[in-house]
């Protein structure tokens, strides 16, 4: 072509061609994210079964708030929410190890994160065939003297093996986030800190830790959205939120609401619930950790 | 390992503490390899000499666990299922969402604002407030119970985070070079596929591989969507095998963790680098 003339009319274009490059992803997030959001709280105001949808009101949250079992399934994952600190504090240390360069961090790495790349239901499963009554804990208890024990008949046992496999498949990931945060130091700050004569849990708790707040903050953030939000695997597989409701979580009993759609309105109801409650613990966390502020 | 000259002491962890660290990360590691260790062995003995000893390793390994489990418990089909579902929808989400970042990272979009935040807004729903009212959507549209159904919501769901991370790894192009290529008179089709995905690459790598691990994963949709037993996908055949729960199964469990993980962690092993790559893009200049 001769020379390009950037007229008016190929400004035009370019801002059509644009337009047309986003418009697919745009629709799409659109019609799969920002209308069911609206639609779902039109669906927690009714009764419904997806087909017909009768006006309600309030009723479904008045129900909801009336409800014992709402109070005891959000106490059930406040006790999931445990399983936050403990993958933190694990990821810190490990990520700090790491970035001493201890020999073969590459490996470690790598191992820590295996777990995170198994789908939830391998994860539950391997864990519910690990603390089976003939699996093979018992069996290691079994030959140290101890009683086989029923782990998956006592609420608190349940709710333990699960924060076990939360931890177990959760840190690596974290640690390879933390890690990456360290890396962003730069070394002077240790220095300095080392000609300070600040001893290794001292610079740890006060340079290392408020250089990383930002990435430490987005950590917490995506651990809680994370029991919040996506525990239901696990406890599908492995206790299917019993004995009796103590094991189920919130996110876990939307998802059982939504497969009995007599009542998909109370579903939608709780499941607005559990958005709210997550988005002001984000909302709440960002503001702890300053993670928008320089 | 670039410049590592500040090595011994980036911490100032003292030489005599690095052996004993080392131990305790060793033993870290052992509580990931040996259950999976464990699963691996276990999917490899009959049940007879698993009954005898549990930690006893396959000395005579036998495949009559994934033959009975693909034969008789259909999860040869469902594996088949699971593979062609992401065959498809992975490279439509990948077309889709570097199509939009391009857009994103190299023109002025009007409203380019608005979008992004719409677009990283969208990725803290939870998905439990999107269960029920796509499933009633997708139930109006005969949706429900048809492959592509769930082939739309594999698509769709990965789409923020995909559009979101080719945007920020597109925008490190330099403008210099898609200028001079204008210049040149390539149009913009010949741009994308000779500039940007070329020097995209690495991060498209990276984004597909955590996405197909994301898809090949997933439990919640597949089991919604495809409810019928002779259309389910890999991970609820696990579930369901895994529910039937009897102890006497510990063997064939194991076959079947063996089938739903081996492909991810095959992925890792392989592709490690693109993966540790992949999953910080975006933390260290999100501002």
């Amino acid at each position: 072509m001769t020379k390009p003339t950037p007229n008016k009319s190929w400004r035009v274009r370019e801002k059509r061609l644009a337009l047309l490059l986003v418009m697919p992803v745009l629709i799409l997030v659109m019609g799969f994210f920002v209308f069911p959001i609206g639609y779902s709280f039109f669906i927690s105001f009714t009764h419904s079964d997806g087909t017909y949808f009768k006006w309600r009101g309030f009723e479904n949250y008045l129900r909801v708030f009336r409800d014992p079992t709402f109070y005891q399934v959000l106490g059930v994952t406040l006790k999931f929410l445990m399983a936050v600190p403990l993958v933190i504090l694990i990821s810190i240390i490990c990520s700090v190890l790491l970035y001493e360069r201890i020999a073969g961090w590459k490996f470690f790495r790598i191992i820590f994160f295996l777990p995170n790349i198994l789908s939830g239901i391998v994860i539950g499963t391997i864990f519910k065939t690990l603390f089976g009554y003939y699996g093979p804990v018992n069996q290691v208890l079994q030959s140290a003297g101890m009683e086989p024990q029923l782990f998956f008949i006592s609420a608190n046992k349940s709710i333990w093996i699960i924060i076990a496999a939360l931890v177990w498949s959760g840190f690596g990931y974290q640690t390879v986030l933390l890690l990456s945060g360290l890396n962003s130091i730069s070394t002077e700050v240790f220095e300095a800190a080392v000609l300070d004569g600040a001893g290794w849990w001292k610079r740890l708790w006060f340079v290392t830790v408020p250089n990383i707040r930002r990435v430490l903050g987005f950590v917490f953030i995506i651990n809680v959205l994370y029991t919040f939000t996506s525990l239901y695997g696990f406890i599908y597989v492995l206790t299917g939120g019993g004995p009796g409701l103590d094991t189920t979580s919130l996110d876990y009993l939307v998802f059982q609401k939504a497969f009995s759609p007599s009542d998909l309105g109370g579903g939608a109801a709780i499941s607005i619930v559990l958005f709210a409650i997550v988005g002001l613990l984000t909302v709440l966390q960002n503001k702890v950790f300053k993670i928008t502020e320089d | 390992m670039r410049k590592e000259k500040t090595y011994v002491s980036r911490v100032g962890l003292s030489k005599r503490a690095r052996l004993p660290v080392f131990v305790i990360l060793l033993a870290l590691s052992a509580t990931i390899v040996l259950p999976l260790f464990w699963v691996i062995s276990t999917s490899l003995r009959s049940r007879i000499d698993f009954t005898k000893n549990q930690f006893g390793l396959p000395l005579n390994p036998t495949w009559e666990n994934f033959q009975s489990l693909i034969v008789g418990l259909d999860v040869g089909s469902a594996l088949i299922r699971t593979l062609i579902i992401v065959a498809i929808a992975l490279p439509i989400q990948i077309l889709l969402a570097s199509l939009a970042a391009y857009g994103m990272a190299k023109y002025l979009i009007p409203g380019y604002k608005v979008i992004n935040a719409t677009l990283v807004s969208v990725m803290l729903i939870p998905v439990q407030v999107l269960l029920i009212p796509i499933y009633i959507m997708l139930a109006k549209l005969s949706l429900i119970g048809h492959y592509p159904g769930l082939v739309l919501v594999y698509v769709v769901m990965g789409l923020p985070f995909a559009t979101f991370f080719l945007t920020l790894s597109f925008r490190d192009i330099p403008n210099e070079i898609l200028e001079s290529a204008r210049l040149d008179g390539a149009g913009f089709l010949k741009t994308y596929t000779q500039m940007i995905i070329p020097m995209g690459i690495s991060n498209l790598a990276a984004l597909t591989i955590l996405q197909f691990i994301g898809m090949w994963n997933e439990f919640l949709w597949a089991k919604l969507i495809l409810q019928s037993n002779n259309m389910m996908l890999l991970t609820p055949t696990l579930a369901l095998i895994g529910g039937r729960n009897q102890h006497q199964q510990e063997t064939l469990l194991a076959a079947g963790l063996v089938i739903t993980g081996s492909l991810p962690i095959l992925v890792l092993i392989l592709f490690s680098k693109y993966i540790m790559g992949g999953l910080t893009v975006g933390m260290g200049r999100s501002r």
